[in-house]
């Protein structure tokens, strides 16, 4: 009993991880409604980032969130600027091959720069345990979920209070209408992006001391986060926040009572299965099908 | 003549070029040129299988390398354990492959773009996953080496010349293949559904079926290209062959070489991969992932500035086209299409179509109430009343693309059987024939081929269906637009072409949704005649319709819809004179004027 309880809190805290990472891809899939291949190498660039700022100039983690979080932002607004706004109205097939596209680069881009080494952030005391009732938790990974929560609220607060995320719920809703009301659907399509973007950098840098660095690190993360982002049904922010709970003790359970090879297929069968049976994923209105 | 003349000469020195080209490796007499020839014919293949679900169909798999690794893994496999040629571990890797393109097509057909391609990729994981987790059979992360036995029939040579021609061999089966569903029906069928799908089903096309058909064949003809390219490289791991690098490269190949086209995809390879190995030769010892880099610049940069691809972008600017339908019109034998081609029908009054209590509910509102109608044979009946009275969700019941949450709606077939309706697909092949209240053009194709595809109902031969289109465009004055693309159309021109479509299936029932809306009065006037003599060739029609000097000339009569219930039914002037009717629906200024 006392190991299906550890087992169950492991996979609550890699949910902190989940959602960092898909929170970013909802808002993106949600207001632009664009699959963005790319966002696991986002993330890629954000662990690249903390490395070479904590390795290289001295700052620690928590020092380093702000620069990492502008850079994403910075290249999130950019990609949507560049890439993205032009190929709006264009068919579904012309935005699945640009996101590749530029997913496919950007990991390359990495692998000639930094080449194929596995970079490790180091950080002191990361994996320190503490023991609640003698079930252990790493610390990180406590604060990971806990910041990971922060900002799905932090989000959800920006949306319905503040101008800007007002006007990125109501692009959301209707384009062509909210254009009509004098915003700037460029702009807050761009905006959207480098936030969604800049929720990775935050994650990046809260997870670089529990993951290492490699050019294709933002493939095994992306899936995942492709399945919570359906699962949790395509835009809808708290939807996420409870596929990434479901997704990770799935995850957990499965690798310690299953095969810890045979978790990823697990989940990825899950997403299958989704996708085929259930396409508007657990409490969303939008539909892949 | 000197047309067909010209034609031909340019077709002759594109083979002579082929040919030469072909043949240059092997003058060439290097092994890393030959080498890279080799890769050109095995991407172009397998750039040319992909195209046909991913260019034809539209769907973008992401995850073909799963049929490549089959085929690679099963020809392997067959070689260790059992010591049999590899042309038999290609056949049946091709049969493994045809059946798990039924597995992942068939319960994925109704995902949208980006959906269809996230499912392809967790396909392509979790069998990369389960091939590295399988120790025993399939060699797990370390792959499996083949062993050297040269020959023939181990597909491995001691001279590369010979690999390159089995290449060469691949490559045009491939592309034959390719080109043959292209010029037949199955081609116009699959660029039809990938262009919309509604009008693909209003037209008769099973979308499932024909999905289903295009990913076996493409499956198998990736396969194939995998075993072979497995013996090439006498060694397969599960990180390479299962490969998501591997599927992406696939798939930009065709788009930059043009999608949808026959040679495309092959041109895209023979473009791109050569200088990306080159560079890969030169600069891999300093540069390890430039050519991926390159790879991912270019196909952002072709999406940004060339989406048509090389073949698509330089086929805009070639007119053979226009020139070829301009001499099939000449040739063209006026035969009187509403007389001769329309099922021949006797007029005698029967009920042949027939709605009984349809109820129709969206969440809370009930769009259509109770409704009950009658079509007879022979008839023009309108269906009248104001915006949001619920006439064309009526139409979608009537047609099968919405299911009635309880009625029945009954259809009698050509032998005189009542058939319940169930699907727009029956529907179609049932003979009922519908049009869009806003068009739905396949706007990639040509006027032509939009015409083509709603003749293809009733015929599988491409010259036949030309030779009905033709007709059609005759009788619905369409003549002068045929190598139009459809997109290119004004609005009236794109509601001709749905009547026009939908003649070509040879509908005994017609349900046209406003097509009037937005014509000029001549045009009007030139609709109402032609409505006509369709009705005299025997067509019974239904007709939903705003404007109301085109409803009273045609109609025998009219039902008047208002909130989704039957207002009333009556001749022409019994409607126009109804109070009720007035209030709901003319409003008052229309008495005065009458």
């Amino acid at each position: 009993m006392d190991v299906f309880l550890q087992v169950i809190v492991n996979g609550l805290m890699l949910a902190g991880v989940y959602i960092g990472i898909s929170i970013g891809l909802t808002l993106i899939f949600g207001v632009i409604k664009i699959v963005n291949f790319a966002h696991g190498e986002f993330l890629m660039i954000g662990l690249y980032a903390t490395y070479l700022l904590t390795t290289y100039s001295g700052l620690s983690v928590v020092q380093a969130i702000v620069p990492v979080m502008l850079l994403l932002f910075v290249l999130g607004y950019a990609m949507q600027r560049v890439v993205i706004q032009p190929l709006l109205n264009a068919p579904h097939h012309m935005q699945i091959f640009a996101t590749v596209g530029v997913s496919t680069f950007l990991m390359n881009l990495a692998l000639l720069v930094f080449g194929a080494d596995v970079h490790r952030t180091e950080v002191p005391n990361a994996l320190q345990t503490i023991s609640v009732g003698g079930i252990n938790i790493v610390i990180s990974q406590l604060i990971t979920l806990v910041v990971a929560v922060s900002l799905a609220i932090v989000l959800h607060l920006f949306q319905s209070r503040t101008m800007v995320g007002m006007s990125i719920r109501a692009v959301a809703q209707n384009r062509k209408s909210a254009a009509l009301m004098g915003i700037n659907v460029k702009r807050v399509y761009a905006i959207t992006f480098g936030l969604g973007c800049a929720c990775l950098g935050l994650v990046a840098t809260l997870i670089a001391s529990q993951y290492p660095v490699f050019p294709t690190v933002g493939t095994y993360f992306v899936l995942f986060a492709f399945v919570i982002v359906v699962l949790g049904g395509l835009g809808n922010v708290t939807g996420a926040i409870y596929a990434s709970i479901i997704i990770a003790i799935v995850d957990s359970l499965a690798g310690y009572y299953i095969s810890l090879a045979l978790k990823e297929v697990i989940c990825f069968c899950i997403f299958i299965l989704i996708l085929i049976f259930k396409p508007t994923g657990l409490v969303g209105k939008e539909s892949g099908a | 003549m000197s047309i067909q003349h010209s034609i031909s000469r340019r077709s002759l020195a594109l083979i002579i070029a082929a040919v030469i080209l072909m043949l240059a490796p092997v003058l060439a007499g290097s092994n890393y040129f030959l080498h890279i020839a080799v890769l050109v014919c095995v991407f172009g293949g397998l750039a040319t299988a992909w195209n046909i679900v991913g260019g034809y169909a539209g769907q973008i798999s992401l995850g073909h390398a799963v049929f490549y690794g089959i085929g690679s893994y099963t020809a392997v496999i067959m070689m260790l354990r059992f010591e049999l040629s590899p042309w038999f571990g290609m056949l049946v890797g091709m049969v493994i492959s045809g059946i798990a393109a039924v597995v992942v097509s068939w319960p994925t057909f109704r995902l949208k773009g980006p959906f269809f391609s996230l499912v392809t990729i967790a396909f392509l994981e979790v069998v990369r996953l389960l091939a590295i987790h399988d120790q025993d059979l399939m060699g797990g992360s370390s792959g499996l080496t083949i062993p050297l036995n040269i020959g023939f029939e181990w597909m491995v040579f001691r001279e590369k010349e010979y690999s390159y021609a089995l290449a060469l061999f691949f490559l045009l089966l491939t592309l034959g293949v390719a080109w043959l569903i292209r010029r037949h029906k199955m081609g116009f069928y699959l660029l039809a559904i990938r262009e919309r799908e509604d009008a693909a089903r209003a037209i008769g096309i099973n979308l499932v079926s024909t999905r289903i058909r295009a990913m076996v064949i493409s499956a198998m003809l990736t396969s194939m290209i995998g075993s072979f390219y497995a013996m090439y490289l006498t060694f397969i791991d599960p990180d390479a062959t299962f490969s998501l690098a591997i599927s992406i490269q696939i798939a930009m190949f065709a788009l930059i070489g043009g999608l949808g086209t026959v040679f495309g995809p092959v041109i895209g390879a023979l473009i791109v991969l050569p200088v990306a190995e080159l560079m890969r030769g030169w600069l891999s010892t300093y540069a390890n992932g430039i050519h991926g880099a390159v790879y991912g610049l270019v196909l952002v940069i072709a999406v940004l500035k060339f989406p048509r691809g090389i073949v698509g972008g330089l086929a805009t600017l070639t007119c053979n086209e226009k020139a070829r339908i301009q001499s099939l019109l000449a040739s063209h034998a006026n035969k009187g299409f509403l007389q001769d081609t329309l099922p021949a029908q006797v007029s005698d009054g029967k009920v042949i179509l027939e709605a009984d209590g349809l109820v129709k509910r969206f969440g809370g509102l009930i769009a259509t109430n109770h409704v009950s109608l009658q079509l007879k044979q022979g008839e023009i009946l309108g269906l009248i009343g104001p915006n949001g009275a619920g006439k064309t969700t009526l139409f979608n019941l009537l047609s099968g693309f919405l299911k009635p949450n309880s009625g029945v709606i009954r259809l009698m077939s050509e032998d005189g059987e009542a058939v319940n309706v169930v699907s727009p697909t029956q529907c179609a092949r049932l003979g009922v024939g519908r049009t869009f209240q806003i068009a739905q053009p396949f706007a990639g194709l040509s006027v032509l081929e939009n015409i083509m595809l709603g003749a293809f109902l009733h015929t599988s031969d491409v010259r036949a269906a030309e030779q009905i289109a033709l007709d059609v465009a005759r009788v619905t004055g369409m003549e002068n637009q045929l190598d139009k693309p459809a997109s290119e159309l004004t609005v009236g021109g794109m509601k001709r072409l749905e009547v026009a479509r939908t003649l070509a299936t040879r509908p005994r029932i017609l349900l046209l949704d406003e097509v009037m809306a937005g014509l000029s009065p001549t045009d009007i006037d030139q609709a109402i005649a032609l409505i006509r003599q369709i009705r005299d060739a025997g067509v019974s029609v239904l007709m939903i319709e705003h404007q109301m000097r085109a409803t009273m000339a045609l109609c025998d009569r009219i039902i008047v819809i208002d909130a989704g219930a039957v207002l009333m039914e009556g001749t022409p002037d019994e409607v126009v004179n109804n109070e009720r009717v007035i209030e709901a629906y003319l409003g008052s200024g229309y008495k005065n004027a009458a």
